[in-house]
């Protein structure tokens, strides 16, 4: 093999290889799954059983459960009792004077920390109530800055999602692979219709049937993807159906290329709808979430990827998935492309 | 220019009054449908009745533009293919398609209206909307006639492509007309009918740069 032209694909190969690693390997940071009792009052006691996910508590150092206010206060826990490694007994005094800062119930984050595991933290775990017992005098609030963080390998941990987060390598990737792949055949669809060689023909064709491909397992991972946080796999999200809607346009591109039998017209017409097709395509994305809420990240009050979806360890699997998927398609429209032109030429012999 | 794509329109009306009855059948069959859905669902109103309105109005305007390019024999195809240039042609057909599909849609209109006996609630914008819409229809209708006129299932082909080719299209008309039938409210409703004009027009340009590259054979 001549690595000198060939390098990307062993570049795609490598890639692929480490965000299949990666993506499985590294772990998802610990977070808190759920409390007991998340009703709190005022000047009173409050102690709940907090179950976290992917921690080590029996092995923690120095372990304390917070309040978390949303003026950016502390209370902490005066006594903490570990059960096992992932559920811990939290008591809590609430002072009498919290109802200052706010008119309305509040709802506080609760947040552990510990010198071994760095600090986790749930929002709107907590719904503090006014009570009557004004029994528990004023009581020091802690400052942010006592926390204790530290800094590791892992992908953010976040509800609902859990583990499915790591979809987003595969899901969103191939989606976004299988855009720059039409992005591609477009480009050798305007070629053809520049200079007429049925090469570009078939470079452009091979490399849509790749995006094709790739957008039927995008949409199936997409849909798994669904039914573990959505509850199914086919919801009436815009965005799912703007997979589908894209997928229908393109079975219409392979239809046309069947139906015409002349070469030269087939040719010159499935890469003038190549063209139509792509900036409808286009249309599309930029009207469709406009219309309507989505489930998705980004839309309808959703938190987008940009914000904390997408922190910066999972940024540095994200857009090297990226790279190798569009890589290996490129690779596999490639191979296409030769069966293509072998095809042709044994057609033209007999 | 003008005076020439006048001159198709012309020639293409004289033709359209020669054979008056596929026209007349395509009408005929946006009557029956239409008949035919009010008296399945018996009652109809509120977004039923619009995305009833669109759906039946697309499929109307497939049946009346999709053979508007294959329709013409091999020798018709060769005459128009050495007297004409391909955009003017292409111009004269949306125009006249544009006529047929927007009477067809003022009949459909007016059989609505007499169906579930309810006017329209805001006729302005219902026809800005309708306008815009039957124009974006047209246009995607009339070049992807002109793609598949050179396969042999015609009729099949158009379908299939424009289908979801049309989709955003629809999408933002039935948005508009919910509005307009004072479904809900919305506050962007010049922004969207700006965005449809952007879309129309950016169809319309693309389909005049493909048309000669189509034409060609």
């Amino acid at each position: 093999m001549n690595l000198k032209s060939n390098w990307w694909k062993l570049l795609g190969v490598i890639l692929t290889i480490y965000v299949l690693i990666a993506g499985f390997k590294i772990p998802l940071q610990p977070g808190i799954l759920e409390l007991s009792q998340s009703n709190a009052v005022i000047g009173e006691e409050y102690s709940t059983e907090i179950t976290t996910y992917n921690t080590f508590l029996k092995s923690a150092e120095d372990l304390n459960v917070w309040i978390w206010l949303p003026n950016d206060k502390l209370i902490k826990a005066y006594s903490t009792n570990v059960i096992n490694e992932t559920k811990v007994e939290a008591n809590f005094k609430l002072p009498s004077d919290i109802k200052k800062q706010s008119k309305k119930a509040l709802s506080a984050k609760i947040l552990i920390d510990s010198k071994t595991e760095g600090h986790y933290f749930m929002r709107q775990a907590v719904f503090i109530k006014e009570g009557k017992s004004q029994s528990i005098p004023y009581k020091d609030y802690y400052e942010i800055d006592v926390i204790k963080t530290k800094t590791r390998l892992a992908f953010p941990f976040q509800h609902i999602l859990y583990e499915t987060n790591r979809n987003t390598f595969f899901h969103v990737a191939i989606w976004m692979s299988m855009f720059a792949l039409l992005l591609v055949s477009c480009y050798y669809s305007l070629r053809y219709l520049i200079n007429p060689l049925h090469d570009y023909d078939k470079r452009s064709s091979s490399l849509t049937t790749v995006a094709i491909v790739f957008g039927v397992a995008g949409l199936l991972t997409g849909s798994m993807w669904a039914k573990y946080t959505w509850g199914a796999f086919w919801t009436s999200d815009v965005k799912l159906n703007m997979t589908a809607i894209s997928l229908l346009i393109y079975l219409g591109y392979w239809i046309l290329r069947g139906s015409v039998s002349d070469i030269d017209s087939r040719a010159r017409l499935s890469s003038v709808f190549n063209l139509f097709a792509f900036v409808c395509l286009m249309i599309l994305v930029m009207v469709i979430p406009r219309l309507t809420d989505s489930l998705h990240p980004g839309n309808g009050g959703n938190p987008a990827f940009s914000t904390y979806d997408l922190d910066n360890t999972m940024r540095i699997v994200f857009y090297p998935a990226i790279i190798a998927y569009f890589l290996i398609g490129l690779w596999i429209a490639q191979l296409n492309y030769r069966y293509l032109k072998v095809k042709d030429y044994l057609d033209f012999e007999q | 220019m003008l005076g020439r794509v006048f001159n198709i329109i012309k020639k293409e009306v004289s033709l359209e009054l020669r054979e008056r009855y596929t026209f007349f059948s395509s009408l005929l069959y946006l009557v029956a449908i239409t008949f035919v859905v009010f008296k399945i669902f018996d009652k109809l109103e509120g977004p039923t009745k619009i995305a009833l309105f669109w759906i039946l109005l697309l499929f109307t305007a497939i049946n009346m533009i999709g053979i508007s390019f294959g329709y013409q024999t091999q020798k018709r195809k060769l005459t128009y293919y050495q007297m004409y240039d391909p955009q003017e042609l292409m111009l004269a057909k949306m125009l006249f398609n544009y006529s047929k599909v927007f009477v067809a849609g003022l009949i459909m209109m007016l059989l609505m209206y007499i169906f579930s006996n309810e006017a329209l609630k805001d006729p302005i914008l219902f026809f800005k909307v309708y306008l815009l819409v039957v124009l974006g229809i047209v246009i995607v209708l009339s070049l992807i006639s002109a793609i598949s006129s050179y396969s042999q299932n015609q009729s099949t082909l158009v379908a299939v492509l424009s289908l979801p080719l049309l989709i955003p299209i629809l999408l933002i008309g039935m948005r508009l007309s919910l509005v307009s039938e004072r479904m809900f409210s919305d506050s962007g409703v010049s922004s969207y009918l700006l965005m449809l004009l952007g879309i129309d027009v950016l169809l319309l340009s693309l389909t005049f740069i493909f048309v000669p590259i189509v034409w060609k054979s």
